[in-house]
């Protein structure tokens, strides 16, 4: 990469820690490990993956034997003997090596034509729909953020890794908590006490104050039960290239964040949600090198992180949810990419999960306006994973939908 | 809650960057409606910005092969020029006096949210930014047209790839989207005209020089929202401009940022018409003189980039001379907001995206870090006893919380902690 980026800005400065420019905030001082309440064995835990930018799902779960496929997008589609066969129809971006094994396991779910009524291809508002699970109705609550709301309050609940909150976690009333990529520092002594005076309630306090000074609350006691686990050391980063789909969110380091998520799961982190992020899928121009990149890292990542967690006792707890905004339009464009689309396949990966395919492809001969049709509501997902991993009542936390979809074993 | 003090906080907060030590006090003996109406007044020369030198941002061209051995020379020479033109900016929002004007540049870098991370070069950036300062308060008629010439902003949204051949249809649908319109003010039928409407550039990404080219625009007729011409991107972008709703949604978007986000515009304001020659000062001014400022519900809460500036003024820190070792650069980057680099098309989140307990984090040791450099005297020359009150006025904070009172009178003694602290507060965080 040849910019500044994000990352470069950390590395130029990696002398220039948070810890050494400001002394009395250092990680001298590290609080208990995550120990006063352990994870009990067997809650399920779910891991939420949300790719940004609109991946193209037929260049991810590809159909192989359909001729139309190659005919819609003769420069950027991929030949047969590239394709990671699943069965005698669909076979897997060649880059996913990791998820095609995991399939191979049994381990690995795909709703195909995933989607919501009337698609909107803005990544905003369709991300929108996606992460606050009511597409109909505009919603300013997160499915998992209403599901937050419900339960007693604990900063531990959910957790994102990143510094800014994804709309997913957050609820009507509580909210949540934003773990950052690397050490967290708190105030100590004195001045740390002081600032714990900041972060009480005050009567006066309007709704954002209130936040505001919960969140440094929550800083406290996140910081107490996390910062010792993420001392131990991190593989490095993998460094991906420069890729021509950055402009819609998302983060850039989904091994890193997965990695500190299984750590944080083996020292029995008392948290039910996780959230992660990759960006980048915004492949409007030279998007077979760049999305097969970013598959690669997805699916490298995931195999990662399950066969990392396998010696651990919640290994068989855990369930990974893949989704993205939209998929792609059928037919590529003019610079070797593809426009905003509409359904595209989910993906759910764990011991708990009943591999194959769930829902039906979108036809290529029968596209709406030009792009595929919807053939499985996001909520059936959203509701079963709410009630099969969450334990909680779905039609609360989702408008009363009553889709689901059978993707677990039978218990 | 004093209304008085509200309302010039408002106006120092959300129109400014916040005041400069003595400007608030100032601001509350004046009143009201004199301190709106300086905020308001172009000074012609800005005497603040004859303090800040434009930085070197030259055309550095292709890159070198990797086995050229220039290439090293242009990396570096890359980086020095991306970082230079982000704190030149955040020296110009410190050290401005028409603070109006420079906040009005970053509502609009906010907007048309582009990224230097995908045009790698500063020189299109640069450019960008000058546009969006000459139009920031200008005609938006004028700035859409000037946007559309936009090198960052084509290559961003991939214009330069999209031909009468192969439409490419990001820019068209994010102009009317995110730009002009509002999300669901068009249909999908009018995201592909609109899209050959822009065909015909191609964009030179180190120096953001644009060229129309004939043969790759569609020379065709199109229906862009019930019109049927042979539209073409100046044409489509006045076409868009006229419509009504980007009256209304261009003042939404004001009042998202400037008033509330958590409270949608109330229906029967009066901000839409203020807004019908589509002069933007018009909106402001008449944003700034509404009864919504008095209203303590609207609430907003100051983002990363807003906050440190904020701190600066207060504290007479110029960002140019702490960016030592890009110390200053790491922690708006931990803060998640970097100018320049915004996340996505869409610009910065606001309000509860920033009150996350990692940002909480980070401000507390940014704002150690800031304070040390920063100077107290206004506080640390007043007496002990009056120095709660006096950091409220220094910092243009309306009232302390009883929390955060008991917290400050704690550290009467040592200013420098009482401004730490003060800073830091949910009071100082959220602009009443």
């Amino acid at each position: 990469m040849d910019t500044v980026t994000r990352r470069k800005f950390l590395q130029l400065t990696a002398g220039t820690s948070i810890g050494t420019a400001a002394a009395f905030l250092s990680l001298e001082e590290i609080a208990a490990a995550a120990s006063a309440r352990p994870l009990a064995s067997g809650t399920p835990i779910l891991v939420i993956v949300t790719l940004y930018g609109g991946n193209d799902g037929l260049n991810t779960v590809i159909p192989f034997k359909d001729p139309i496929y190659y005919s819609s997008r003769p420069d950027i589609s991929y030949k047969q003997e590239s394709i990671l066969q699943l069965d005698s129809q669909f076979g897997l971006n060649p880059a996913m090596n990791g998820i095609a094994n995991l399939w191979k396991g049994g381990k690995v779910a795909i709703v195909r034509g995933a989607g919501y009524p009337s698609p909107d291809r803005s990544h905003f508002s369709s991300m929108a729909k996606w992460q606050t699970g009511s597409p109909i109705t505009n919603s300013k609550s997160g499915w998992i953020g209403r599901w937050i709301d419900s339960q007693p309050d604990d900063p531990m609940l959910a957790i994102s890794l990143g510094s800014v909150l994804p709309p997913l976690l957050a609820g009507e009333k509580k909210v949540g908590s934003a773990l950052p990529l690397g050490g967290l520092v708190i105030p100590q002594g004195t001045i740390g006490a002081d600032f714990r005076k900041l972060s009480l309630p005050s009567t006066s306090d309007s709704k954002l104050r209130s936040l505001a000074a919960n969140s440094m609350k929550d800083l406290f006691n996140i910081s107490e039960t996390i910062t010792p686990i993420l001392q131990r050391p991190e593989p490095k980063e993998i460094e991906l290239p420069t890729i021509n789909g950055g402009n819609a969110g998302g983060d850039s380091n989904l091994s890193q964040q997965l990695n500190i998520v299984s750590k944080l799961i083996q020292a029995d982190a008392p948290t039910r949600v996780w959230s992660v992020s990759l960006g980048g899928f915004d492949t409007h121009a030279n998007e077979a090198n760049a999305q097969s990149v970013l598959l690669g890292s997805v699916s490298s990542a995931i195999d990662k992180f399950l066969t990392d967690l396998k010696t651990s006792k919640h290994g068989s707890d855990v369930v990974v949810l893949v989704y993205s905004e939209f998929g792609r339009r059928v037919v590529g464009n003019a610079s070797m990419g593809t426009d905003h689309g509409t359904s595209g396949p989910m993906f759910i990966i764990g011991d708990k999960v009943k591999g194959g395919f769930y829902g039906d492809q979108p036809s290529l001969s029968k596209l709406v306006d030009g792009d595929l049709s919807v053939t499985t509501d996001f909520r059936d997902v959203y509701a079963t994973l709410l009630e099969d991993v969450l334990k909680s009542p779905a039609d609360k936390y989702l408008n009363n939908w009553k889709g689901r979809t059978k993707f677990f074993k039978a218990r | 809650m004093d209304l008085n003090r509200l309302e010039t906080a408002r106006l120092f907060h959300r129109f400014g960057f916040g005041p400069r030590p003595g400007e608030f006090s100032g601001a509350i003996s004046a009143g009201v409606s004199v301190t709106r109406e300086k905020l308001f007044r172009n000074p012609g020369t800005d005497r603040g910005l004859l303090n800040v030198s434009e930085p070197t941002i030259t055309d550095l061209g292709q890159r070198p092969s990797p086995s050229d051995p220039s290439l090293a020379t242009f990396t570096s020479e890359l980086r020095r020029q991306n970082i230079d033109l982000t704190i030149w900016w955040l020296d110009r929002m410190v050290l401005a006096d028409f603070s109006l004007q420079e906040k009005a540049t970053w509502f609009w870098h906010g907007h048309w949210a582009t990224s230097i991370k995908k045009l790698n070069y500063a020189l299109p950036m640069y450019k960008q930014h000058q546009t969006l300062q000459k139009y920031a308060l200008g005609n938006f008629d004028e700035m859409v047209s000037a946007m559309l010439d936009d090198g960052a902003l084509q290559f961003w949204l991939d214009g330069q790839e999209n031909t009468a051949k192969s439409p490419n249809e990001n820019l068209a649908r994010e102009l009317m989207e995110l730009f002009t319109l509002g999300v669901g003010r068009y249909s999908e039928t009018d995201v592909k005209e609109l899209s050959r409407a822009l065909t015909g550039i191609q964009v030179a990404r180190s120096n953001g020089n644009i060229a129309f080219r004939k043969n790759r625009f569609d020379n065709g007729t199109k229906s862009i929202l019930g019109s049927t011409q042979n539209f073409d991107r100046k044409s489509a972008g006045k076409f868009l401009v006229s419509q009504p709703n980007s009256k209304r949604f261009i003042t939404e978007r004001v009042w998202y940022r400037y008033m509330s986000s958590q409270y949608a515009l109330p229906a029967g304001n009066k901000l839409e018409s203020a807004f019908e020659s589509r002069e933007i000062k018009e909106l402001f001014l008449a944003l700034a003189s509404s009864d919504a400022m008095r209203d303590s519900k609207y609430e907003l809460v100051k983002s990363p980039v807003e906050w440190f500036v904020a701190v600066c003024r207060a504290l007479n820190i110029t960002p140019s001379k702490l960016n030592k070792d890009s110390a200053l650069l790491n922690f708006l980057n931990k803060l998640a907001q970097v100018p320049f680099d915004p996340p996505s098309v869409g610009g910065w989140p606001t309000d509860d995206a920033w009150l996350s307990s990692a940002s909480a984090q980070f401000r507390a040791s940014f704002a150690t870090w800031l304070v040390a450099k920063g100077d107290i005297s206004p506080i640390e020359s007043s007496a002990p006893g009056e120095r709660v009150q006096k950091t409220a006025d220094l910092l243009g904070v309306v009232e302390w919380s009883a929390r955060t009172k008991s917290a400050l009178e704690g550290n009467i003694k040592s200013s420098q902690r009482l401004i730490l602290l003060a800073i830091c507060s949910p009071e100082y965080l959220v602009s009443a």
